[in-house]
């Protein structure tokens, strides 16, 4: 388990690839969901990438990319009313597109297996989790007392040790290991190894030689290597290694993938694991029958990020001794180019770029990998680029339309506010309230458009027409080049799937009597977004997205501190996926350092989802840290409108020269990082 | 585990006392006096009425009745009927006559409330999912002196399919269709029950992850699917036992079945406290071992519950 792939046998391994073709290779394929009302959802469109033995391939892209739907087309298990559509899977040269349940069974496990994304679901609770290693063991007629080794594998050992026969396969046997160990003992002793130097060979033996997981050559190799002549140590493992039982493998298995006191665990049930546990063993059940393909879809993004790398290290080591091919479907791209050789990146439904991990990475072609790129978790120096950066990011993604989209073409002002007017009848007075007075605007595309200006100044006023929640008296707004005004029933449903509000108030604005799932989950209900299990999934991923822990969903909103319902109420904008996001003050309840969390989490949002945001609020540092644009606008008027740098470096309106001076601090820099 | 069964043995007492109290009070307050309805249409003879007073107690305070009754109790002296008999024997005739009628109701809607709900949950939306939810929401909204009274009607009266009524020590058949209205309500319950557990379970996770592993269709359907499905459902039907051993007393009106039902109601109409007060506690007691039987069952199904 433990050799080095040196340099060597990665040429070879290669020069396997090439010559023995891809293991997997997926052309064109195309999977539909239908809808209720028989409408078909593609999923995946024209998608093509190929396997090679023994090669980690990635599969990126956002949630709803298509690339999980692609992997479980490949085992077979689309979800629901998922069905292939047109293209074709081939496995080892097979056509495998068009098989039958029963024939998926068949592939299943022995030729593909799965490490599923989710921990907690993927185990079932009532079973013992060596009952369900058990299972992948007894459904695939695998015989448990010897290893099964890829051709790959094989390939390699017998660079090391020449393997004789199916006899050398056999593991250990925990009812033979201690007479296997004294043996070893009394051999060492024969050769003169003492003191230190035996202690430590028996202590590597003891470590090493696990039941069920190690074999009888493995066993005479370390033998000959601590210097026991080579007849004596095959004596010796023949002897004494002559197979496992099923309680063994199952350890065995367990162990390997990195389950410590393995045998024991196997008789625990899932709630008695944690998290990364139960990631262990559900890879230990997906390596169980020794697939030569493995899909790891998202294996650890349920997981925290020091567990991930350990699991994935694991996974890593364990699929090269063994020569598992893996299919890694992921989010994280710098994960990605950190694990496997090749990438192939997904929006939409389609591959939009894939090639060799590094060059992916350095050059990336799409804007779509481009803004991965640079939102990558993992590739800390580039994580925070500045607003204006991004935002023309988001303008070169739009030249780059992903082909098959809607070609209408879009304009690049997603929000534009004509001559705006409202006026409000004031009690016992005659003449009309202006409250807003002719303001003319537009927000761009995946960029962020602020308005400034004290209380009463008509910036909420303004935000609540955008959100077609006030009538204006005159001018118009216009979403996506259309007249709001003119939206009705399904239109404006649309458009309020679309545009989201934040509002003010964390404590007000979320129903105390609504547990915090509920909340996140209404705009789906209303909207009838998915059914009762997607939408659970939805809001655990929201919750995800604002960083909140899953354990918040059955609590209240009074049990949360203002900062977290404020996430919250960012989690319940972001369900419906909208384009535009309008915060009416959405931090000015918060505290500087809560502030400043917000802020960073909307930023990330935006490179993320390339959201455009109206952002309201009074404080101009607020908006030097997440405004491209700024509108300042006092007693309803318009009276200045400029880039976030102009308008700090060269304010033209003595009023926005008061209200810079207003700024705590202003004249330091106060920059993303 | 020993230690949790010793404490839900010990919480038997306080609920045995409450009931006994509550019940005894409630046959107490109920109009009437049974002394005076014994002579019928006859004369009330004062000094027979007083002398039968003092034999059974009545003349003392309600709280004075009630001690005395605990008193005997403990000795298992449940004292007598009105009519002379111990009622010791009374309802040693009537509770066989229950558990036949209740296991065989039992039997029934377990059966086949669960093949029909695995049927309907496993082809949910097809033509048989809709009949079977349609037959079993009638049931449910029906109630059970309907179907039993129509029953009886036209299978026993009109066609002579079925007896009419059990009457005394009734078998197998006399039983069969009475059980049958008696289990019909739950079983529609089940039916429901089933088919939304494994419809919700079929779409877990690790039932894809069983897919994953090469598990063949059947036995992920038997092992993962059905498994964690009755969980639920076998609570629900532990419970519904503890009901059933109750008696029925509609059903077993309608067809004269001597079972505890039908003689708790017979001895709430004469006002035989003792009897019914002796009938309630015997059938709480039934009822909270079943309660304690579900539990335990529980943590067995489903490891997460464990009793400490």
């Amino acid at each position: 388990m433990t050799e080095n792939v040196n340099e060597n046998t990665e040429a070879k391994i290669v020069a396997m690839q090439r010559e023995q073709g891809p293991l997997l290779e997926v052309k064109d394929l195309q999977v539909d969901f239908t809808t209720d009302d028989k409408r078909a959802v593609h999923a995946v469109r024209d998608a093509s990438f190929s396997v090679y033995p023994g090669q980690w391939v990635a599969i990126v892209g956002e949630s709803g990319s298509g690339k999980s739907t692609s992997a479980m087309a490949v085992l077979g298990l689309l979800p629901g009313t998922g069905h292939i559509v047109g293209g074709s899977i081939k496995l080892e040269g097979q056509e495998i597109a068009g098989f039958k349940p029963k024939e998926f069974d068949k592939l299943r496990g022995s030729k593909m297996g799965l490490v599923p994304q989710d921990p907690m679901s993927n185990l079932n609770p009532v079973y013992r989790i060596g009952t369900q290693v058990k299972e992948a063991l007894k459904a695939n007629g695998m015989d448990v007392s010897h290893e099964k080794r890829s051709a790959l594998a094989k390939a390699l050992a017998g660079d090391e040790v020449a393997v004789k026969g199916n006899d050398d396969e056999t593991f250990i046997g925990s009812a033979q290991l201690p007479a296997l160990l004294e043996d070893a003992k009394s051999a060492l002793t024969a050769i003169g190894v003492s003191g230190e130097k035996f202690d430590n060979v028996m202590q590597y033996f003891k470590d090493e030689w696990v039941p069920g997981s190690e074999t009888r050559w493995r066993v005479a190799d370390d033998l000959i290597k601590a210097g026991v002549s080579d007849d004596k140590a095959w004596e010796i493992a023949k002897k004494h290694v002559t197979g496992s039982t099923m309680e063994d493998r199952i350890a065995g298995l367990l162990s390997e993938a990195g389950l410590p006191d393995a045998a024991t665990r196997a008789r625990q049930y899932p709630h008695e694991f944690s998290g990364g546990m139960r990631q262990r063993a559900l890879i230990a059940i997906g390596l169980a029958c020794r697939p030569d393909l493995l899909i790891a879809d998202e294996p650890t993004s349920a997981l925290d990020v020091t567990v991930q790398k350990k699991i994935l290290d694991h996974l890593h080591m364990l699929t090269d001794s063994l020569g598992t091919a893996v299919l890694f479907i992921t989010h994280d791209l710098g994960l990605a180019a950190e694990r496997a050789q090749h990438i192939v990146v997904m929006y939409k439904g389609q591959v939009v770029e894939s090639g060799p991990s590094l060059e992916v990475l350095q050059h990336p072609q799409h804007p779509y990998t481009k803004r991965l790129v640079a939102a990558a978790p993992s590739l800390a120096s580039q994580r925070i680029i500045s607003a204006k950066e991004r935002g023309e990011d988001a303008d070169a993604l739009l030249e780059h339309q992903v082909k098959g989209e809607a070609t209408l073409e879009k304009s690049e002002h997603i929000i534009t506010v004509d001559h705006l007017t409202k006026e409000f009848k004031l009690p016992r007075k005659k003449e009309m309230f202006k409250a807003v007075d002719d303001v003319s605007f537009s927000v761009k595309r995946g960029t962020t458009l602020a308005i400034v200006g004290e209380s009463g100044s008509g910036k909420s006023t303004v935000a609540n027409m955008v959100l077609k929640l006030l009538e204006p008296t005159s001018g118009t707004v216009t979403y996506e080049g259309k007249d709001i005004s003119s939206f009705k029933g399904k239109e404006l449903l649309d458009f309020r799937r679309h545009v989201q509000p934040v509002f003010q108030n964390p404590y007000g604005s979320l129903d105390p009597m609504y547990s915090i799932y509920r909340s996140i989950e209404e705009p789906l209900r209303i909207h009838k977004i998915g059914d009762k299990k997607s939408r659970a999934k939805r809001v655990r991923e929201l919750l995800d997205m604002v960083e909140m822990p899953e354990s918040v969903m059955t609590r209240y909103p009074n049990e949360l501190s203002g900062g977290q319902r404020q996430r919250i109420a960012i989690a319940r904008a972001m369900a419906l996926d909208p384009d535009v996001i309008i915060c009416d003050e959405a931090v000015s309840a918060l505290d500087v350092l809560v502030q400043d969390q917000v802020l960073r989490l909307l930023n990330d949002l935006q490179a993320e989802k390339g959201l455009s945001y109206l952002f309201i609020t009074h404080d101009l540092a607020v908006v030097r840290q997440i405004a491209d644009e700024v509108v300042v606008m006092q007693h309803g008027r318009l009276v200045e409108h400029a880039t976030t740098d102009e308008v700090f470096d060269h304010p033209k309106m003595q009023y926005t020269r008061d209200l810079l001076d207003a700024i705590p601090g202003g004249k330091l820099q106060l920059g993303l990082d | 585990m020993g230690k949790y069964l010793l404490r839900r043995v010990l919480q038997m007492i306080p609920v045995v006392l409450g009931t006994t109290l509550l019940v005894y009070a409630l046959v107490f307050a109920l109009p009437g006096d049974p002394v005076k309805a014994m002579f019928g249409d006859k004369p009330v003879n004062e000094a027979v009425a007083a002398q039968i007073r003092a034999e059974y107690n009545l003349d003392k305070p309600f709280i004075i009745q009630y001690l005395l009754f605990l008193k005997n109790a403990l000795t298992l002296n449940f004292g007598q009927t009105f009519a002379g008999q111990p009622i010791t024997a009374e309802i040693a005739r009537a509770f066989p006559v229950t558990i036949r009628l209740g296991i065989m109701a039992f039997f029934f809607e377990a059966i086949f409330g669960i093949i029909f709900g695995i049927i309907s949950g496993l082809k949910k939306g097809k033509w048989y999912d809709t009949v079977i939810l349609i037959v079993s929401l009638l049931l449910i909204s029906v109630p059970t002196f309907v179907t039993g009274f129509a029953g009886q009607y036209f299978l026993g009266v009109q066609w002579s399919l079925i007896p009419v009524t059990a009457g005394n020590d009734p078998g197998f058949f006399d039983l069969l269709f009475p059980a049958m209205v008696l289990g019909s309500v739950s079983m529609a319950y089940i039916i429901r029950l089933t088919r939304s557990e494994i419809s919700s379970n079929i779409a877990e996770d690790y039932v894809r992850t069983a897919r994953a592993k090469g598990m063949s269709n059947k036995s992920v359907m038997v092992r993962h699917v059905l498994r964690n499905s009755l969980i639920p459902v076998v609570t629900y039907l532990g419970q519904d036992l503890g009901a059933l051993m109750g008696g029925a007393m509609i059903t077993e009106q309608i067809f004269n079945i001597h079972g505890v039902g039908f003689l708790t109601y017979q001895s709430i109409l004469k006002g035989e406290s003792n009897l019914v007060v002796s009938i309630v506690t015997l059938l709480m007691l039934v009822f909270v071992v079943c309660n304690l039987i579900v539990d335990l069952l529980y943590a067995a199904l489903d490891p997460r519950i464990r009793y400490a």
